[in-house]
């Protein structure tokens, strides 16, 4: 090591530059500042309430916890014990099933509301709020009246079928039907809320071009199909992306009141099955683990629909 | 300790931590905090406010007797289900709780039950049935009192049973008669025979005694190895399948299970339950008459039911286990009168309506005439002394049997194969298990 004096010698104090003004920020820059200030609340908590969590989720994973502060590293144990656990497979299935059939409807029944309720006509605003209605109501107090309505040869449903000699029909007890009939309950419930976001994308369309394709021939058909999609793009990317995530991590009260998983397990989505692990088994690190692979999934899906569809834009110019 | 184990547990903690949300105080004079779903209840309800009242009368009287005091913390079931978990797992659990059997062996496992015996006198160990202390014990242990026994039974409706042409005296005596007589009591809104149906622990506990009745059972208590793929299980998830194929017993329970609704709409004829709805029905459908036998056993078997109950339990991590184990022992589990006289109440139709899980409390009802009617009589002469604990089986060991009975009972799978597979997953499972006795 070696030691050598500066050869920077001080400057002479006539020399002292004059105290240097911040230059003024270019519009730009503030904007992105304020853009930033804006954001940060929101992003502090997504990170506090929402990666970090999520990221402790990924690190539970790795461990075995019985819930009594009893811990245990075993590296991917959890991970293993999931690829050969035929019932992690048969609620991955179910939740697929559900996802690809719910998010479909739930996209043309909100459209379709959306579509229908955007006419002027009377009593329309009543429409809109009984079919935004469901969507405020409690899942838990929904779920108990679709149940009672659903008992077999006592229910609502029950006595109308055999009114019309459809009865033998178990909507709830049958795992032929319990799925779809989950399914129907959800979109139920759920229409209103992506008809509403629907008739904002509607309403933000310009008039003029329904009037320009109009007077240029245009059926209605062809006009939906030129104008209306897709202008809708940016919404229906909103939809699906949301109404995919609502679908895979949302269903957990209803199936708890509805079907409590059953019959025979037909009925055990992913998130259900994450619920019995976490909290009647007392598994966390195995809850953890699938909780895990299930948002990894997720987030892999968004990310193909936003590279797929340029953020929600559709356009191909920047 | 070693690095990795202090690395997972600090990543534990914290995570649980902050998946928990539910505090019960801190600090060294904080009142023990009894985690329970009776009181103090935000019910109306005449026969809730009387449990409520229970609850609270046995925790008034610690209170003013004790500087440490306690302080109940109501939540529903549920709530207990999702609660408890988190709570103990963020080191925050409750110091007193209940539990049902199901329950018992995770918490065992998990070395977070405190040991009630060396607070108990010998008299007051020997007072307990056997079978009701039997899945709360650990050799000498004692990891939970009891404050009562329930027994399953068939419920009947005699009217609806009458204008069927069918008197009291042709009540089925086993399987078969029962398959038929429910077969042909299904009509129209009118079920013939309600079994449970909704998977879980509740369903596997009623389907148990069926199992029993046949010689069968799930574990072996001698050698602790799995015995479900054998004719016993066999014919007991056959009967679950053959219930609902002949249209017997509907996929759905009618009135949501609801039995006072069902019995007093007429809408079900036999339905299985436990001794806690003969009190459900007196209070809340006085005029409805209705009926009570032991379940019916295969041809040439044994009745045999299975008995459920709750228990008191004390958290060995909490912050004053020796105080919380002398409350739970002083109210539940003492020769002391007014423990007795205590439990007597509880159990008595005027606020549970259970069979006691003592015998100097059967006596004092006994004394009392508590069980004078008909169905409490047939509950504690005949069924009772047919009873066998609910078992305490892990949660992969009740999933094992729920998937069967399940498969079979609503998806009409083979008995055979599901009997086979369930086997399978069992030994899979107790190849690595390691904590209590299984039975």
């Amino acid at each position: 090591m070696s030691t050598q004096a500066t050869t920077t010698a001080p400057r002479p104090a006539t020399e002292r530059s004059e105290p240097t003004r911040p230059q003024p920020l270019g519009r730009r820059q503030r904007e992105t500042r304020a853009a930033l200030l804006f954001l940060a609340p929101d992003a502090l908590g997504l990170i506090v309430f929402v990666a970090l969590p999520m990221l402790l989720s990924v690190v539970l994973g790795f461990f075995w916890i019985d819930g009594f502060g009893n811990v245990d590293f075993i590296g991917v144990d959890n991970y293993v014990r999931m690829a050969q656990d035929p019932q992690f497979w048969n609620s991955a299935r179910v939740t697929l099933i559900y996802l690809v059939v719910l998010v479909p409807l739930i996209f043309v029944t909100g459209l379709g509301l959306a579509l229908l309720v955007q006419q002027k006509f009377p009593t329309v605003g009543w429409i809109r709020s009984a079919l935004f209605m469901p969507y405020v109501v409690s899942i838990v107090v929904v779920s108990m009246v679709w149940q009672f309505m659903l008992t077999d040869r006592t229910g609502v449903v029950a006595a109308a079928l055999a009114w019309i000699r459809l009865d033998g029909i178990s909507f709830l007890g049958d795992p032929r039907f319990a799925l779809g009939t989950v399914i129907v309950v959800t979109i139920w419930l759920q229409m209103g809320y992506y008809m509403i976001i629907f008739l904002a994308g509607l309403q933000d369309i310009p008039g003029e071009l329904y009037e320009a394709a109009r007077i240029d021939g245009a059926r209605p058909w062809a006009r939906f199909r030129r104008i209306t999609l897709p202008l809708l793009a940016p919404t229906s990317f909103f939809v699906l992306l949301t109404s995919m995530v609502a679908v895979v991590t949302g269903g957990l009260d209803m199936i708890f009141v509805l079907t409590n998983g059953g019959p025979a397990n037909s009925t055990s989505l992913l998130i259900f099955y994450i619920y019995q692990q976490a909290f009647l088994f007392g598994d966390l690190g195995y809850a953890a683990a699938i909780g895990s692979v299930l948002v990894a999934v997720l987030l892999i899906i968004s990310a193909a629909m936003f590279v797929v569809t340029r953020g929600g834009r559709f356009t191909h110019d920047d | 300790m070693s690095r990795r184990r202090l690395l997972g547990g600090s990543a534990a903690a914290v995570g649980t931590g902050l998946l928990s949300s539910c505090g019960t105080g801190s600090g060294d004079d904080a009142p023990l905090s009894f985690w329970n779903f009776y009181s103090p209840a935000p019910q109306q309800d005449p026969n809730l406010v009387a449990q409520s009242d229970w609850f609270a009368t046995a925790i008034r009287r610690w209170n003013s007797a004790n500087p440490r005091q306690i302080e109940p913390v109501y939540m529903t079931g549920d709530q207990m289900n999702q609660r408890m978990p988190v709570a103990f797992a963020s080191g925050d659990g409750p110091d007193i709780f209940l539990i049902s059997p199901g329950d018992y062996l995770r918490y065992a496992n998990g070395g977070v039950l405190q040991d009630l015996a060396p607070h108990m006198e010998q008299e007051a160990i020997d007072d307990y049935f056997p079978q009701a202390l039997a899945t709360r014990r650990n050799g000498d242990g004692i990891y939970g009192l009891p404050m009562e026994q329930e027994p399953l039974a068939l419920f009947y409706d005699p009217d609806l049973l009458e204008s069927a042409g069918i008197s009291q005296g042709d009540l089925p005596a086993d399987w078969e008669q029962l398959l038929d007589l429910g077969a042909r009591l299904s009509t129209g809104n009118q079920t013939g025979l309600v079994l449970d149906v909704d998977p879980g622990y509740y369903q596997n506990f009623t389907f148990y005694p069926w199992l029993w009745q046949t010689g069968g059972d799930v574990i072996d208590p001698g050698s602790q190895a799995p015995i479900f793929d054998a004719d016993g299980p066999r014919a007991a998830l056959d009967l679950y399948g053959r219930a609902i194929a002949s249209g017997a017993t509907p996929r759905t329970r009618p009135a949501n299970g609801d039995i006072v609704g069902a019995f007093s709409s007429q809408f079900a004829a036999f339905w299985q339950t436990g001794v806690w709805d003969v009190q459900n029905l007196l209070l809340n459908a006085p005029d409805k008459s209705f009926g009570v036998m032991p379940l019916p056993p295969p041809p040439g078997g044994e009745k045999v039911t299975a008995l459920g109950g709750w228990a008191w339990c004390v958290n060995a991590r909490g912050r004053d286990p020796e105080a919380a184990a002398r409350f739970v022992v002083s109210v539940l589990g003492s020769m002391d009168e007014q423990s007795i006289a205590h439990n007597a109440a509880w159990n008595s139709p005027t606020i549970k309506g259970n069979m006691p899980a003592r015998a100097s409390v059967d006596a004092a009802l006994d004394a009392e005439n508590a069980f004078d009617d008909e169905r409490y009589r047939v509950f504690r002469e005949d069924i009772l002394p047919t009873g066998r604990a609910e078992p305490r089986f892990p949660p992969v060991v009740y999933k094992a049997v729920s998937d069967a009975l399940q498969a079979v009972q609503l998806a009409g799978a083979d008995p055979a194969e599901e009997a086979e597979r369930a086997q399978a997953s069992l030994e899979g499972y107790l190849e690595t298990y390691r904590g209590g006795s299984l039975i």
